[in-house]
């Protein structure tokens, strides 16, 4: 299993102004974020067991959700960089 | 320090090469290095050499004739992940997803996209490469490494 992104380091050059350098250590609200995953895949057990009750053919949200986060966590080593001759955004995923 | 391996970095110090194509070669050369030394009559034992040899990367790079530059690097599991997530959005989001896109212009339909047909999807990907040159100057490289 991956980790997840532990770093978002976002540098934004303007053609006139500062320069913008966020450099964000995401891996301190990684518990935030488990928590927080936690109960969304609880309540959307519940919403999939409510609809299994009801007879919906869609009840596949536990799974979505789950895969949603996996998505998040295969963010790291991601890396954008647009330079359109004025200004510069670089954001690169740790 | 293997003697390509030092020629690479050399070319990286002189500034004859950019990081991305120094990584590029790099990966090219343990990727070499990964298929020789298990050129055995089988595979026997541990596979992560020739797991470390496939591409892990998928990069855009579009190079416009006006000066605009854009260089995406996106992990190869994030590609895998986005598909199956595609393969599970709710059938009613998925219409309007199609409709959306084909107002754009792409037929494409994503409810035909098939949770096993994901990974030969994703291995596919492995060996692409699109080359792209306008007649403007513009130039858009996709590929993987």
């Amino acid at each position: 299993m991956n980790l997840p992104p532990a770093i978002l380091d976002l540098k934004i050059a303007p053609p006139d102004g500062r320069p913008f350098h966020l450099w964000l250590p995401l891996f301190l609200l990684w518990p935030l974020a488990l928590a927080l995953g936690v109960f969304v895949l609880a309540l959307t057990i519940l919403t999939d067991f409510v609809l299994i009750v009801l007879g919906q053919r869609y009840h596949h949200y536990t799974i979505l959700v789950a895969r949603a986060l996996a998505a998040l966590l295969d963010l790291r080593g991601m890396v954008v960089r647009i330079n359109d001759g004025k200004t510069a955004v670089d954001m690169t995923v740790q | 320090m293997s003697e390509d391996r030092s020629r690479i970095l050399n070319m990286l110090a002189e500034g004859k090469i950019t990081a991305e194509e120094a990584e590029r070669l790099l990966d090219a050369l343990d990727a070499r290095g990964a298929a020789n030394s298990s050129a055995g009559p089988a595979i026997k034992g541990d596979a992560t050499p020739l797991i470390a040899a496939l591409p892990k990367f998928l990069y855009v790079k579009v190079m416009a004739e006006n000066g605009d530059n854009v260089d995406v690097k996106i992990p190869i599991a994030l590609v895998r992940s986005g598909l199956k997530l595609t393969s599970l959005i709710p059938p009613q989001a998925m219409d309007q997803i199609n409709d959306s896109m084909s107002e754009h212009g792409m037929s494409v339909d994503f409810s035909n996209l098939k949770p096993e047909d994901i990974d030969d999807l994703v291995e596919a990907l492995r060996e692409m490469e699109v080359n792209v040159d306008s007649a403007n100057g513009d130039k858009v490289r996709v590929y993987t490494a």
